[in-house]
């Protein structure tokens, strides 16, 4: 627990935390999507979209194959629940959040590829080809993904002194002048970067928005969702893209984020933030429309690209001090 | 001599090639091209002599304010362009006239070819006289960029190639050596603090043992690599056999007997600064080896070759390494013969260039199995054949021979240096003595192969005495005049050079 | 600039150089030989920005000259040849490499550490030469010369010279705060002659060859 805050503070920073993220998720899908429409010279839809499209997706009553199991309907839930609580362990707009007691970047990393998991399984639970292809497709970048986020983390992770989330967001936060050590840094944010395309399925790994079975990743793990299922996991993507987003935004360039717990400090804090993470929502839309998607043996080079720069990073850390 | 008659030599001595260069691309008529080039060499040998003097009464020379920094070693190397540049214009009378008639480059083109060649010689003239470390680099990639399109010039597709592989192999060599340079001034910034003076060789002679060893360490190896890539050491000397053999003999002439001269004369002085700082075992030592792994490599080549221009390509590596040895090894005869060897391979093999461009016109062919027949054929240029092949061959009467003695001597009495082998042993000179022995024997063997024989029937026989003959004969005999007796002139200012070289 | 202590302001150099030493591995990890060129162009941009920023830190007025040479030579200029020499051959992407992509990038990150531990024993000179700076120098100029042993296409091996030059240019910055006047401006004569004889010389070579494949290029052995 932290000091000098009680468990009514705790709770409620807890459920403030939780609620920002399930609240402003569409949100940002929404931006990227009027980004992307705008830069194409089209309308587009608003950015409050994917609003509606959730309340008509809770509306709707769920089909459900008959040749699935279990797993097909509780997944929507875990994914849901798994990618919330890795959330809650990333500071959003308090540096100190009550929750870090329980888990660093292990148990973030680990919590996302829980929903990950069972996402796969629940692709190949139907027993259509399609969920098998995306299935596989997407268990390749995840295995891929994994090591370079975790070795990019780490880079930072070194320069702080510790695993935790909020310490480091709250140690980089209260350092004067800019980031210590920018080569490592640098690279870090470089792989981290590429790392948030490939787990969020943007382009240039894989296309959100694509119609063609055979080019999708994501998509087709989920083609026989509806209803509620389908909205409780576009939410859970949607969410999973803010996590990925607030985590570069926090640990990489933290300040204006509340160090302490006073009401002015929170309400700067929360407007920062939303800034931030509008301001990289921007920035992958835009990227999305400035390159291609990728055919599927460029990914993993792609992927390796990300991979060695956390690995540079990593060890400019320890070539630098030594 | 005056100082002003001194500066007026050095400021032709920069001018007559650039003017000549600009000239060049106007003028209209071959006549006029060779007559402009005349006499700009002329000019350049002129104002030599009136440095050369100079520098013998007063030490060194400085000239526009420390701009420009001429002493013995300095004076040798300007001796060097001097004379084989006037062969090579001399001889270029009657190649390019040849060339130009049977069509195989259009007379505009040889307005180029005169350009370029005085921005050549422009480039080699400021790198030896230059006082700044950087403005001796930037002279000796210039060369580079010269020289591509000369060598590139008859627009076959080989030539397309050694001309490409030239310009890769030589500019990456550089660019590390302006590392090098880079480390340099750092370290001479430190001790120095004036920014635009420190990389002057005259500020970095008077400090050079307060420079910090490290770094020099540093600075001096990758001087080493980036210019003894141009020199042709092995391992950087891929480019060379192919840029020798592509290129017009007078060009081949100049790049293997002054530029590499220019660049070993670019690593001598980077050397003489840091034996100061350093011990002068290590600089030594490093040139030693990569000289004998050169000598031995080239060798080994010579006996492979069935090209007779790649031959001499592999000789200039391994006379090249021999001069390196001798630099390497130190003290008054090393250097005296590693000096000695420099103004001797550059006349041998230019004079072994003027012959292989003479046969290669007649016979049309590189092949030395084609090339039969020489003395009935080409008696002159036999003659010059002859000369050189057995000059490159390191036999008397020619100078080649007491220079290669002096640094076999000097490598004898006191081997490699310390810190590379151990002290005493014989192992480098009897591996030289035997890597000489085998190049002798591939020379002699190809030399007598072509200059001996019948002729072959389609081939005219017959040489017209013309002006490219004259150089010719001077060179053949200023080869046998060297070797039974150094003008005492000459001889004095070796040893003025080679004290300079001797690390204190 | 108060904020702008000497700890910010070597912060800053270090992030210049790291900008660096980014683009040259983007230029690595890159088959298209247009986006190789404007990598170039960027990392041109980043270095004249890093120079500019050591000249206002440092009060050496002639590294400004320097940076805007830079800029304009390597940022407009020399990328506008290279962008016509591939439009006129019409290569647009390096097809077979002899080391693949990652690979090549992991050899990048060895010459990187090559680099840091052969700098080593160089002692830091002022406040602004962290020892990182000269040894991403080195590195960037150990990349580029992997990278033209790699790389087939003529084109891309200019890109990889080009980057060697850059690499020196930033290791004299940042050790020495520039060279003497007459040296830069040397090298960037050099720099720009070698350019554009390199762009005739893939002309010609397209004209005789057919391509711009170095590997056709092997006709003369020993």
């Amino acid at each position: 627990m932290i000091k000098d805050q009680s468990i009514l503070q705790a709770i409620a920073i807890t459920l403030a935390q939780a609620i920002v993220l399930i609240a402003v998720s569409p949100a940002i899908v929404g931006l990227i999507r009027k980004v992307k429409a705008r830069l194409q010279c089209r309308q587009g839809a608003g950015i409050f979209q994917p609003y509606a499209d959730l309340r008509k997706l809770f509306r709707k009553q769920p089909v459900v194959s008959t040749t699935t199991s279990w797993i097909f309907t509780a997944t929507p839930y875990i994914v849901f629940a798994s990618t919330v609580t890795a959330g809650l362990l990333v500071p959003v707009f308090a540096s100190q959040m009550p929750l870090n007691f329980a888990g660093n970047i292990i148990a973030f990393v680990y919590l996302l590829a829980l929903g990950t998991f069972f996402l796969i399984l629940a692709g190949l639970d139907a027993g259509s080809s399609f969920g098998g292809t995306g299935s596989s497709r997407e268990a390749i970048v995840a295995s891929l993904t994994e090591p370079a986020m975790i070795m990019a983390i780490f880079a930072i992770a070194l320069t702080a002194g510790s695993t935790n989330l909020s310490t480091i967001v709250h140690k980089t936060a209260l350092l004067q002048g800019i980031v210590t050590d920018p080569s490592s840094h640098l690279m870090a944010l470089a792989a981290l970067f590429i790392v948030t395309i490939a787990e969020t399925g943007r382009v240039p790994v894989d296309n959100p928005a694509t119609h063609l079975e055979l080019t999708m990743i994501h998509e087709a793990m989920v083609l026989e969702y509806s209803g509620r299922y389908l909205a409780l996991i576009e939410w859970a993507s949607g969410i999973k893209l803010l996590v990925f987003l607030t985590l570069i935004a926090n640990v990489f360039a933290p300040w204006g984020i509340a160090t302490s717990l006073t009401p002015t400090a929170l309400s700067v804090g929360l407007g920062v933030y939303v800034v931030k993470v509008a301001g990289l929502a921007i920035l992958i839309g835009t990227i999305e429309c400035m390159f291609a998607k990728l055919r599927l043996f460029r990914v993993t080079d792609l992927l390796g690209v990300a991979f060695i720069l956390a690995l540079l990073g990593l060890l400019f850390f320890y070539i630098l001090r030594g | 001599m005056t100082g002003q008659t001194v500066t007026i030599a050095v400021g032709l001595l920069l001018l007559a090639p650039l003017v000549a260069g600009w000239l060049s691309l106007f003028i209209k008529g071959s006549r006029w091209l060779h007559v402009t080039n005349l006499i700009s060499i002329g000019t350049l040998v002129g104002a030599e002599a009136i440095i050369a003097r100079a520098v013998f009464a007063q030490g060194s020379v400085t000239a526009f304010g420390e701009i420009v920094y001429i002493d013995a070693l300095s004076s040798i190397i300007l001796f060097i362009i001097g004379t084989v540049g006037l062969a090579c214009s001399l001889y270029m009378r009657s190649y390019m006239d040849e060339q130009v008639a049977r069509g195989v480059i259009a007379p505009k083109r040889l307005n180029l070819f005169f350009f370029l060649f005085h921005m050549f010689l422009l480039a080699m003239v400021l790198a030896t006289v230059a006082n700044s470390l950087g403005v001796q680099w930037v002279a000796i990639e210039a060369t580079t960029l010269a020289t591509t399109f000369l060598i590139a010039f008859w627009r076959r597709r080989e030539s397309l190639e050694a001309g490409w592989k030239y310009l890769i192999l030589c500019s990456v060599g550089i660019s590390l050596a302006l590392f090098g340079v880079v480390l340099m001034y750092y370290s001479s910034l430190r001790v120095l603090g004036d920014v635009s003076s420190a990389l002057n060789i005259t500020q970095l002679q008077q400090v050079a043992a307060q420079l910090d060893p490290h770094i020099l360490k540093l600075a001096f190896v990758f001087l080493f690599v980036g210019y003894g890539t141009k020199v042709g050491l092995v391992p950087m000397h891929s480019w060379l056999p192919d840029a020798y053999t592509e290129a017009p003999a007078p060009v081949a002439a100049m790049l293997a007997g002054v530029l590499e001269t220019v660049a070993v004369y670019a690593i001598l002085r980077c050397r003489g600064i840091a034996d100061q700082a350093l011990s002068p075992d290590f600089t030594g030592g490093l040139l030693a080896l990569f000289g004998l792994i050169s000598f031995a490599l080239a060798s080994f080549f010579i006996l492979l070759q069935h090209n007779y221009k790649r031959l001499f390509a592999y000789s200039s590596i391994e006379h090249m390494g021999l001069a390196m040895v001798g630099f390497g090894v130190g003290g008054t005869i090393g250097n005296f013969g590693g000096l000695f060897h420099l103004v001797n391979h550059a006349f041998a093999k230019s004079l072994a260039f003027f012959a292989a461009g003479n046969i290669h016109r007649r016979f049309k062919t590189v092949e030395i199995d084609q090339v039969r027949g020489l003395t009935t054929v080409l008696p002159w240029s036999a003659l010059a054949l002859l000369i050189s092949g057995l000059a490159l061959a390191a036999l008397p009467p020619f100078a080649l021979f007491t220079s290669e003695m002096q640094i076999v001597t000097a490598l004898g009495s006191s081997g490699l240096p310390r810190e590379w082998t151990q002290p005493g042993t014989k192992f480098p000179v009897v591996m030289l003595l035997l890597c000489s022995v085998v190049a002798f024997a591939g020379f002699l063997y190809r030399i007598t192969t072509m200059v001996w024989g019948t002729a072959p029937k389609d081939v005219v026989q017959g040489e017209r005495w013309s002006v490219g003959h004259i150089p010719i004969i001077l060179l053949g005999a200023v080869l046998v005049g060297f070797c039974l007796a150094l003008p005492v002139s000459l001889r004095q200012f070796f040893e003025m050079a080679s004290t300079l070289l001797v690390s204190r | 600039m108060t904020w702008l202590t000497p700890h910010i302001g070597t912060q800053l150099v270090d992030f210049g150089s790291a900008m660096l030493l980014l683009t040259c591995f983007a230029i690595v990890a890159q088959r298209r030989l247009s986006a190789c060129v404007d990598l170039f162009a960027l990392q041109s941009l980043f270095l004249a920005m890093t120079a500019a920023l050591v000249a206002f830190l440092t009060g050496t007025r002639h590294i400004y000259i320097a940076a805007a040479l830079t800029v304009v030579v390597k940022v407009i200029v020399i990328p506008r040849v290279l962008k016509g020499v591939i439009e006129r051959l019409n290569v647009t992407r390096e097809l077979v490499m002899k080391v693949n992509v990652p690979a090549s990038l992991l050899i990048c990150g060895a010459l990187v550490m090559i680099a840091f531990f052969i700098t080593q024993p160089i002692i830091p000179f002022g406040h602004l030469l962290t020892r990182d700076s000269l040894a991403i120098a080195l590195a960037i100029v150990l990349i580029g010369f992997f990278t033209m042993i790699s790389r087939q296409k003529a084109v891309t091996q200019l890109i990889a010279f080009l980057v060697m030059e850059n690499g020196l240019f930033l290791g004299a910055t940042a050790a020495t705060y520039g060279m003497p006047l007459i040296v830069e401006l040397g090298v960037f004569f050099d720099v720009l002659v070698a350019a554009l004889i390199a762009g005739i010389y893939t002309n010609r070579l397209q004209d005789a060859f057919d391509s711009v494949d170095t590997t056709h290029l092997s006709e003369l052995k020993e």
